[in-house]
Formats: C-alpha cells, sequence, structure tokens
C-alpha cells in the first residue's frame, strides 16, 4: 500500500516554504516504513480523487489563486465528495481562503469552492508575525500567519484558540478550521515540521481511510519540539 | 544651513554610537534625515554622477564593484559599500564622504537602494544610470510576493525616466522591466553552461501574458534563454554579452571583445560583474578600465569571503533568500573537497521574521558524501536543525550552538578539508569580525 499526496498546483500555490509541509508527511511516513509518493497536479491535469490519500493546497498571490480557483471549480462536486468520504486535505492561507463560500476583495466577491462554511473579507493592513494556538488534541500549535484576508468561521472547529497572534480574523481568538480529515490554516512556518503532533494526526487520518488502524510507530522528535518550545516561548513572553 | 547641521549632528551620533561599541551604519543617515527631510537631494546637487542598483540578490557586490571601477581610475566615489540600503544608510554614505559640515568633494556615487524605498530616493537624486540584477523571491513578510517586488521596482523606475536602465536580459522577471522604455541597455550570458539549475519557483509564468514560458536553456532560478509561446515576449539581445564564461575557484569571461578575470567565484558573480560593466560603460568609462577594475574587486563581507583558520580554509558566504541559499549551496557542492558547514539563521525584520523559505532552499543537497559536518547555530538554529533533519541527516550530526564562534571551531575541527560558512543578514557583521578574530588568534 503506498499513501500519495497530491500537490496541487504547486507552481502557482508555494508562496511560503508550504513544501515543508509535504516535506515532512513524507518523511516521517517514510521513517516508519510507511510507502509514500507525492503527485504534483499541475496545468490542467486530471486529479483522480479516488486515488489520493491527501491533497495539499498552498498559498499563492492573488493572481495565482484565482487560476487555481478556475481549475478547482471545475472539479468542486469531486472534491466535496473527497472529503465527504474522509479524504485528508491540508490547506494552507490562500488555499484555506479557496476552500470557503467566498473571498471578498475591495473591488470584487470572489466565489470558493465552498467546501468549508467560512467567508473571507480583506481588511485594512496585513495580519503578519508569530501565532501560538493551543488545540486540545495536538497541544500548541506554532506557525507565521501573513495575510490580509479576515477569515470567519462561523459554526467550525477551529484548528486552535489564539495564544498570541492574530488567527483567523484578529478578533474572535481563533485559527484555521478542522473539520472532517480537513486541516486549514493560515499558519506558514512552515506549519508541519515544528508541530509534529499535527503531522502525525494526518498521516494517521490517511492511514485510517485505508483500513490500516495501527498505532503509528513513535519517533524521536527531540529536534522538532525543541524548535517548537523556542518560538512558543518567544512568542507568548514578547506578545 | 540645515544640511550642515544635520551633518554635524549625524557625525556627532556616529562618534557617540561608536564609543559605546555601537556600529549602526545607517544610524548617522537617520539622524540626518530627521534634521533635514530632504538631505538627500541636497547632496545630490554636489554629485557630478550617480549610479544607482536594484534588485533582489547581488547589489551590493554589483555596487561594490561599481564603485571599484571608478576609484580605479582615480575617481572619487559616495558608496553604501556594506550594503545599508534603506533611507538612512543611503544618506549615511553621503555623510560619511561629507565634511564635517556637510560639503562633498567626492565625483560620483554609486548607490545600492532597497525596492521598497527606491521610489523615495528616486524623487530626490537623479540616476544617470539604474541597474536591475535580478528578481528572486526575498524577505515574504516585508513584502508578501514578488508582484509587489516588481510594482515596486515600476513605481521606482517612472520616477527616473530619463535615467539609462541596465537590465539583466536573463532574467524574465527584470527584462519585462524594460518593455516600452527606451534608453535600455541589457547584459547577459549568451551561452550555455550546463548547469544544473534547480527549481524556478517564481517568474515562470510571462509577466506579460501569463503563459508559461518555454527555456532554450536555463542558468539558475528563472534565469535563462526564455521565450513566450503565447505573446512572443523573450529574452532580449543583450548589448553587454558575456561568452566563454568559465567557473571554478576564479570565474572569467569575455564581454563584447574585453577579457574579465574575476577575483571571485560563481555564476552569479559573472552576472554582478556584467551589471556593473554595462553601468560603468554607460557612464563612458573605457572597456579594458573597466576590466581592470573588475580584475582588483575585493568582495564585500561575506561575499565567499575566505579565511584561513586552523590551517584551513573557511569560505564565508551570505544567502538570505532560497535562491541565495541555492546558490551557496551550489557553491559549496562546486567544491570537490570535502567540508565542514556551519550554517546561521537569524529573524531580526532586516532577515524577515519568517523563517518558512528554509523549506523553500534547497538543502537537500548538502546531505553529501563530501560534507561530513553539518553546524547550525543563529538565533533561529534550531529551525535550521530541523530543516537538516528533514533532508535526511541524522540528529546526532547536527551540532546546534548558541555560539556562531564554538559552531565555527567544531566545524574547523572536523574531517572535512575546507569549511563553509552561510549566514543571513544580521549575523553578517558579528560572524566576519569572529572569522577575523579566529583567524588572527590561529596564526
Amino acid at each position: 500500500m503506498t499513501l500519495t499526496i497530491a500537490h496541487l498546483y504547486p507552481d502557482l500555490l508555494n508562496l511560503y516554504g508550504d513544501i515543508g509541509n509535504v516535506k515532512t508527511i513524507v518523511k516521517r511516513c517514510q521513517w516508519r516504513g510507511i510507502d509514500v509518493c507525492t503527485v504534483p497536479i499541475v496545468g490542467d491535469e486530471k486529479i483522480r480523487f479516488d486515488r489520493i490519500d491527501l491533497a495539499v493546497l498552498g498559498g499563492g498571490s492573488d493572481r495565482e489563486q484565482l487560476l487555481v480557483r478556475d481549475k478547482l471549480l471545475a472539479r468542486k462536486r469531486e472534491l466535496a465528495a473527497y472529503v465527504e468520504d474522509g479524504g485528508a486535505v491540508l490547506a494552507v492561507c490562500g488555499g484555506y481562503q479557496l476552500l470557503g463560500s467566498w473571498y471578498k476583495t475591495k473591488e470584487e466577491t470572489i466565489e470558493g469552492l465552498q467546501i468549508l462554511d467560512v467567508q473571507t473579507e480583506t481588511g485594512d493592513g496585513r495580519l503578519i508575525g508569530n501565532v501560538v494556538i493551543e488545540n486540545d488534541a495536538f497541544g500548541t500549535i506554532v506557525g507565521f500567519e501573513n495575510h490580509g484576508g479576515r477569515t470567519f468561521i462561523n459554526g467550525h472547529t477551529p484548528l486552535g484558540r489564539v495564544l498570541a497572534g492574530c488567527g483567523n480574523n484578529g478578533q474572535d481568538g481563533t485559527e484555521g478550521v478542522i473539520w472532517r480529515n480537513v486541516v486549514a490554516t493560515y499558519l506558514h512556518g512552515s506549519l508541519l515540521p515544528k508541530n509534529p503532533r499535527l503531522c502525525d494526526h494526518i498521516i494517521r487520518s490517511m492511514l485510517l481511510r485505508r483500513g490500516v488502524s495501527e498505532e503509528l510507530a513513535p519517533l524521536d522528535d527531540t529536534l522538532e519540539l525543541e524548535a517548537h518550545r523556542y518560538i512558543e516561548e518567544r512568542t507568548l513572553r514578547r506578545k | 544651513m540645515r544640511k550642515a547641521v544635520a551633518v554635524m549632528a549625524a557625525k556627532l551620533a556616529e562618534a557617540a554610537a561608536k564609543t559605546v561599541g555601537r556600529h549602526g551604519s545607517s544610524l548617522p543617515g537617520v539622524v540626518a534625515l530627521k534634521i533635514c527631510p530632504d538631505i538627500l537631494r541636497r547632496f545630490a546637487e554636489e554629485i557630478g554622477e550617480i549610479v544607482v542598483v536594484l534588485g533582489t540578490n547581488g547589489k551590493t557586490t554589483t555596487n561594490n564593484m561599481t564603485a571599484d571601477i571608478f576609484e580605479g581610475l582615480g575617481r572619487s566615489a559616495v558608496c553604501n559599500r556594506i550594503g545599508s540600503n534603506l533611507l538612512g544608510g543611503v544618506a549615511a554614505a553621503f555623510i560619511d564622504a561629507a565634511s564635517p559640515v556637510g560639503t562633498i568633494k567626492k565625483d560620483v556615487a554609486c548607490l545600492e537602494i532597497d525596492e521598497a524605498y527606491a521610489h523615495i530616493v528616486l524623487s530626490y537624486l537623479h540616476p544617470s544610470g539604474i541597474a536591475v540584477t535580478n528578481v528572486f523571491r526575498d524577505q515574504m513578510d516585508r513584502y508578501g510576493e514578488i508582484d509587489t517586488t516588481i510594482e515596486q521596482l515600476r513605481i521606482a523606475l517612472e520616477k527616473a525616466p530619463d535615467a539609462k536602465l541596465i537590465l539583466n536580459a536573463d532574467d524574465p522577471l527584470t527584462a519585462s522591466l524594460g518593455v516600452g522604455r527606451k534608453n535600455t541597455v541589457y547584459y547577459g550570458i549568451s551561452e550555455d553552461l550546463g548547469a544544473q539549475p534547480g527549481e524556478t519557483r517564481d517568474g515562470r509564468y510571462c509577466r506579460l501574458c501569463g503563459t508559461e514560458l518555454t527555456y532554450a536553456y536555463r542558468q539558475y532560478g528563472q534565469l535563462g534563454d526564455y521565450r513566450c509561446e503565447g505573446c512572443g515576449f523573450s529574452r532580449p539581445t543583450p548589448q553587454v554579452e558575456g561568452v566563454r564564461v568559465s567557473l571554478g575557484d576564479r570565474a572569467s569571461f569575455d564581454v563584447n571583445g574585453t577579457h574579465v578575470d574575476l577575483p571571485c567565484r560563481g555564476i552569479y558573480n559573472v552576472y554582478n560583474a556584467l551589471a556593473a560593466f554595462a553601468l560603468a560603460e554607460s557612464c563612458g568609462v573605457p572597456r579594458e578600465a573597466i576590466a581592470a577594475g573588475l580584475g582588483r574587486f575585493r568582495g564585500q563581507v561575506g561575499r565567499m569571503e575566505e579565511f584561513t583558520i586552523g590551517g584551513k580554509t573557511v569560505v564565508f558566504n551570505l544567502a538570505k533568500n532560497p535562491a541565495g541559499m541555492d546558490r551557496s549551496i551550489g557553491n559549496v557542492l562546486a567544491d570537490t573537497r570535502t567540508k565542514d558547514v556551519v550554517i546561521g539563521i537569524n529573524d531580526n525584520d532586516a532577515d524577515g521574521n519568517d523563517v518558512s523559505w528554509l523549506w523553500d532552499a534547497e538543502f537537500e543537497k548538502l546531505n553529501d558524501p563530501t560534507v561530513c559536518g553539518y553546524c547550525v547555530t543563529g538565533i533561529r538554529a534550531k529551525d535550521m536543525a530541523v530543516r537538516l533533519k528533514y533532508c535526511d541527516l541524522a540528529p546526532e550530526r547536527i551540532a546546534v550552538f548558541d555560539s556562531v564562534r564554538d559552531a565555527v571551531l567544531k566545524a574547523v575541527r572536523g574531517q572535512g578539508e575546507r569549511v563553509y560558512v552561510i549566514v543571513n543578514y544580521t549575523m553578517l557583521l558579528s560572524t566576519e569580525k569572529i572569522l577575523r578574530a579566529l583567524e588572527e588568534e590561529s596564526k
């Protein structure tokens, strides 16, 4: 069995080192002897949602995001069915916004993929800085945000409660969304290297969907946790 | 009068700072601007010729090469040599060259300017030539994205419609700035160097019509011989054309019949030299004089500077974004000797607070049989350690140091024949001091 990660439009949506998330998942699988492959989806290639275990969507410039949205709109129903079936998705920044209902800029309202019940509006200035959030299952999650959009998540469960930083909109103390096996967030960093528990959660959700329910072999996360602790402590201290 | 006061205050402030051991290179400039906000305009009035260098990577080297060329002719240059390129840094370069009452007796100014501030500086001074080296993604949390960088450059260039624009023909992003503009000189390398170009990341799509560019060959990143099948935009034939390029411990090339031997290495230094060549030539400097100036060029801090410590050559390089880091990694691997590597990463404002960029650089290539040991240091050393771990390097092989000095010493005592030290921007001067001190101690 090989887990397949579809990296959607890495040529258009790779603004912030988010490829680090793919690298982290791949290594943490390989180190456990789990076969994994990454398939970049570019141009007008078909996405075989029945053959993938994780779809990764990064962020891009406004122009690039619009291009991606148009390509994905054509596959909205398949993507929705995939998510309904428990398919895993990791969406960062622009990818997160794209999954929502719409994105409103000063000039126009851009329709999203309507997978998540979230709406985004551009605000004044950008929300930029180190972020620490808290999730009941994963503990603290650290990352770096840089977004002009303010996202409101209605009844969705956030990825975490903001301890430092702005999060989804700088107002309601939430960051990201976690729903079914979709993890959506504004956090770069990259996100997964310093948050191994979250990474393993994503790997576990992929395996469970394939009928593999054994515990994941633990890895020595000393370096990751030291890096996590350093930036968490410093960010909380300086807030 | 106000200018004289500003310069006096600035020089006093600088002297005061030095007595308490602070060497902020733009402090005097910041002080002067507070007292005399248009001081740049007043300084510019006293200078006969001004040239400016913009772009993501290579500004400092290109600017220093240009200043060296002028000084080789016996002309004196105002130059922000260390690379302080925000408003205060540019002003500080003039103050440094000025008398205590602010008169300047230099006849040329060579200035590198940060793209976000270029439009302001260019409203005060009117250069005869502006070179743009390249456009790469840089400090993302300051600029947002590459579209922003290009837009900032475009706005800046609009302030100087009469300046001769010197552009890197091989970079489609930079070359696009020349579209519709007269008085443009292009430089480039007109042969396939057979490099391993790595990823493109940005600039794959035509700036004019959005179609993906096709390449006859790529040198590195998005640089190469490109063409857009959508609208016909293609690499302009450079008027300043580098050929017979030889890359080794020292680079050399021919340009328009003149041979240039550089005392430094790396393809990007060939590009920097071509930019300086074109800029100096646009000011009327004869080719032979340019070649001589380039041949004597002593690199600035952290641009492949070499030290000898404990009997080993230690090569020191600055890398502040993925493109620069990939070039540094390329240098490490191009050297077939065994080596230990020290990587230092800070996340101060001038570095960019977001270290996500580390995941865009191809550190995987450092997992190579010729690399014996890995030391990481700097404020975000722990992030760099994680980055290396995910290149399949065993944690035991990655040594984390708070102290840069300890990191370098460990590397010098390693198994490799050489040491490569790569740091990002705010670590530059302090690391250079440490390397110099270690070199002295080991004599």
